[in-house]
């Protein structure tokens, strides 16, 4: 990098105000994306500081540097092989010792560090007053007071970044020491890999050698398969000396560590009464009352959500179709003019008015609680539920969203933690009955047949999430994980930062599933427009009308939900004129249509956000899965119901 | 009195023994060569990732509540507060004098 251009990246424990201090740093110069390969968000943006030019990059919120997961995996990675300048190790304050224990991983990877003390504020109204000069001298690295959400300290911290960067002051990081016993086998260690040439600091290495990290072990193995012998009997000498298995050692050694220094460095005075967060945090997670308060919260965001969304699908929906006319003079209202269009226009038509309405809300909303604290209380009811379809707790919001529309709910999915838990939650999240999908529900069968095959159908999807769920569960090859997760104090949203990751997370949204939307539905228009939609009807005959015993139209119907699943209905009545819907079905027809329609296909939209959040193959698989189990479920029904 | 931390009543402090249910077991597997290798694997992560959260042998953890319906525990560790999945919860051994 040039002499006025660096990068510093941003780490530290999750709901520490990382996100807040990326946001008081880069403004609106930010872009969104992913790590290449994994489904974790990556941030990144710029600044511009007294002639410097600064790339900030926002790495995950964990709670250490091992391998548990991608996240960990990513910022180790990140500082350790990409070398930024400089890491700004973001700590709440508030819960000193947990996060002293990650600014200790930081030391140990040798990189030029300096600790933002967060929410200072919030401490000193805990009760905890923290001394920073002592920590600076302790820590051996530059420590600021800050309170991100106002932006105190924030321009203190840079200069002192820029002091570090460009080696203004001398101080020597501090080097964790671990007990007599375990130290004389680092000690071991370092003079072996001394010898080979790694990516990594020889003391860190040796450290992650004795922890059994798997990573560090493979590199290492490819080098020099002596070393990884040597540290497996290093180990079991520890193992034999303390009683526990190794790694367990080393991090407990490293706690104690961060214990001492923060027991050294704050002083934390018990406030006389309860504060007001805190009995937020009781009724929001008591036994009995947590559910209701649960039950309305979720209620009034559903409702929040699609009125807002409704009333702005609808308005948006008259302002583009008032445009027609205009379309049609220019284009005229031949195959071209009908191409553009009902292809491209309805297409982003149907974009802007059927995902923004309730994606932007529902964004808005998630943000809300997330930043709040209060999605990790309803992880904390929800978990022993979720266990029965194979998820644990945070699957809730999810699940419950999708409810609404399945688009948000697989853009929730990223509050799960690995991998494997990202995709199945969205795999559960595909099957849940959209509101279009029950308008389908309602409108057909509800309304035809009787509202309680309308119910019974509700059930059996219900039914077959929680089956396909666990056997999900089951054949997702990885460990499954449970619960743990920190429930930390409630607090007021910082609004700015809220509404910017909305708007980011929205625009990466549109740019990922737009192009999808209009190509889908320029191929149904196309197809309409050259009269190859009965041709078409015609090849899915022997599914349709065979296995399924649906009239031929229905095919044709089904293709158009596609795009949007209530088209489906809209179709049928189209296709079906002048006949009304019930002389052209009857009822079981009915039935098995409505069932194949809940099942058969995520939407367009949907399939354009599992394709962003996972990869054209795995949305893929999922779309495929979907379109034959929703095949087999129709036929099976259509023979049972027929009997 | 050594317990399962999901014994423990809620206000109850105890002081953690072990989270790797019984390092005498592990070391069993691990001499089971390749055969017991991925259990011995899956032991030691699990009891590694509680110890990144602070929950290691020696240390003082309190059971604020628990989620009904068998739901996860509320703890108090550290000066911080976690939730842990109840089955994660009956593998972490702690000493409590009652």
């Amino acid at each position: 990098m040039s002499n006025n251009h660096f990068r510093i990246a941003l780490a530290g424990n999750a709901n520490v105000g990382k996100s807040v201090i990326f946001n008081q740093l880069t403004g609106l110069h930010q872009h969104i994306g992913n790590w290449p390969g994994k489904t974790v968000e990556k941030a990144e943006g710029t600044l511009h500081f007294k002639g410097y030019t600064i790339d900030i990059i926002d790495l995950p919120g964990i709670y250490s540097l091992s391998t548990f997961s991608i996240e960990e995996l990513i910022s180790r990675d990140y500082i350790a092989t990409e070398k930024p300048d400089l890491v700004i190790n973001v700590v709440d304050a508030s819960v000193l010792e947990r996060n002293l224990f990650f600014t200790l991983q930081l030391l140990e990877l040798e990189t030029p560090l300096i600790v933002a003390l967060n929410q200072i504020d919030m401490a000193k109204k805990k009760g905890i007053i923290i001394d920073h000069e002592k920590a600076e001298k302790i820590l051996g690295v530059p420590v600021v007071p800050t309170v991100a959400v106002s932006g105190k300290g924030i321009y203190g911290m840079l200069e002192k970044a820029i002091g570090v960067i460009e080696k203004k002051r001398k101080m020597v990081p501090l080097k964790p020491r671990y007990g007599q016993e375990i130290e004389e086998r680092i000690e071991d260690l370092v003079i072996l890999l001394s010898k080979i040439q790694l990516r990594y600091p020889a003391r860190w290495v040796a450290i992650k050698l004795l922890e059994e990290d798997r990573e560090v072990e493979k590199e290492v193995l490819a080098v020099s398969p002596e070393i990884v012998a040597t540290a497996e009997k290093l180990r079991g000498e520890l193992e034999e000396l303390h009683g526990h298995s190794c790694p367990t050692v080393v991090t407990s050694e490293r706690y104690q560590v961060a214990s001492r220094i923060s027991g050294e460095i704050q002083k934390i005075t018990e406030p006389l009464k309860t504060p007001l967060r805190e009995k937020l945090h009781r009724v929001t997670t008591h036994k009995i009352l947590g559910y209701p308060i649960m039950l309305a919260t979720v209620l009034t965001v559903f409702v929040a959500i699609f009125t807002f969304g409704d009333f702005t699908s609808a308005l948006l929906g008259d302002f583009f179709f008032g445009l027609k006319p205009a379309f049609d003079s220019v284009l005229g209202t031949g195959i071209v003019g009908e191409l553009i269009w009902g292809g491209v226009m309805e297409g982003i038509i149907g974009g802007i008015t059927v995902a923004l309405p309730y994606i932007l809300p529902f964004y808005f909303i998630l943000y809300l609680f997330e930043d709040s604290g209060y999605l990790s209380r309803v992880a904390f009811l929800m978990d022993n539920l979720m266990h029965k379809m194979g998820l644990h707790g945070k699957a809730f919001i999810p699940v419950m969203l999708s409810f609404g529309c399945n688009v948000p709910g697989c853009l929730g999915c990223r509050i799960m933690e690995t991998t494997r838990e990202r995709l199945l939650t969205a795999f559960v999240v595909t099957l849940v009955p959209c509101a279009a999908t029950s308008v389908i529900i309602l409108g057909l069968v509800g309304a035809h047949v009787g509202i309680e095959w309308a119910l019974a159908l509700y059930i059996i999807n219900l039914i077959i999430i929680f089956v396909l769920g666990r056997i999900a569960f089951k054949a997702l090859p990885g460990e499954p994980t449970e619960l743990i997760m920190e429930m930390s104090d409630y607090r007021v949203p910082h609004m700015r930062t809220v509404a910017k990751q909305t708007w980011f997370r929205l625009r990466e949204f549109i740019v990922m599933a737009f192009p999808l939307i209009i190509a889908g539905s320029l191929v149904i228009k196309f197809a309409e427009v050259m009269n190859l939609l009965e041709p078409i009807a015609n090849i899915m005959s022997p599914i349709t009308v065979t296995w399924l015993g649906l009239p031929l139209m229905a095919g044709i119907a089904l293709i158009f939900g596609v795009l949007r699943k209530e088209l489906t209905l809209i179709m049928l009545a189209t296709l079906f004129a002048p006949m009304s819907l019930a002389d052209a079905m009857n009822p079981v027809q009915m039935i098995v249509f409505t069932l194949v329609a809940m099942l058969y296909i995520p939407c367009v939209a949907t399939i354009g956000a599992l394709v962003k959040e996972f990869g054209w193959k795995k949305a893929w698989l999922i779309t495929v899965f979907e379109i034959v189990f929703a095949l087999l479920v129709g036929g099976i029904a259509f023979r049972i119901l027929t009997i | 009195m050594e317990l399962p931390l999901t014994a423990l009543r809620n206000g109850e402090t105890g002081v953690i023994t072990s989270t790797d249910f019984s390092s005498e077991r592990e070391q069993r597997c691990r001499h089971r060569a390749r055969k017991g290798w991925r259990k011995h694997f899956m032991v030691a992560r699990f009891a590694k990732r509680l110890a990144d959260m602070g929950l290691t042998p020696g240390t003082k953890i309190t059971v604020v509540k628990s989620a009904p319906f068998n739901g996860p525990l509320e703890v108090s560790v550290r000066g911080s507060r976690l939730a842990i999945g109840r089955g994660m919860a009956s593998r972490i051994l702690v000493d409590v004098e009652r």
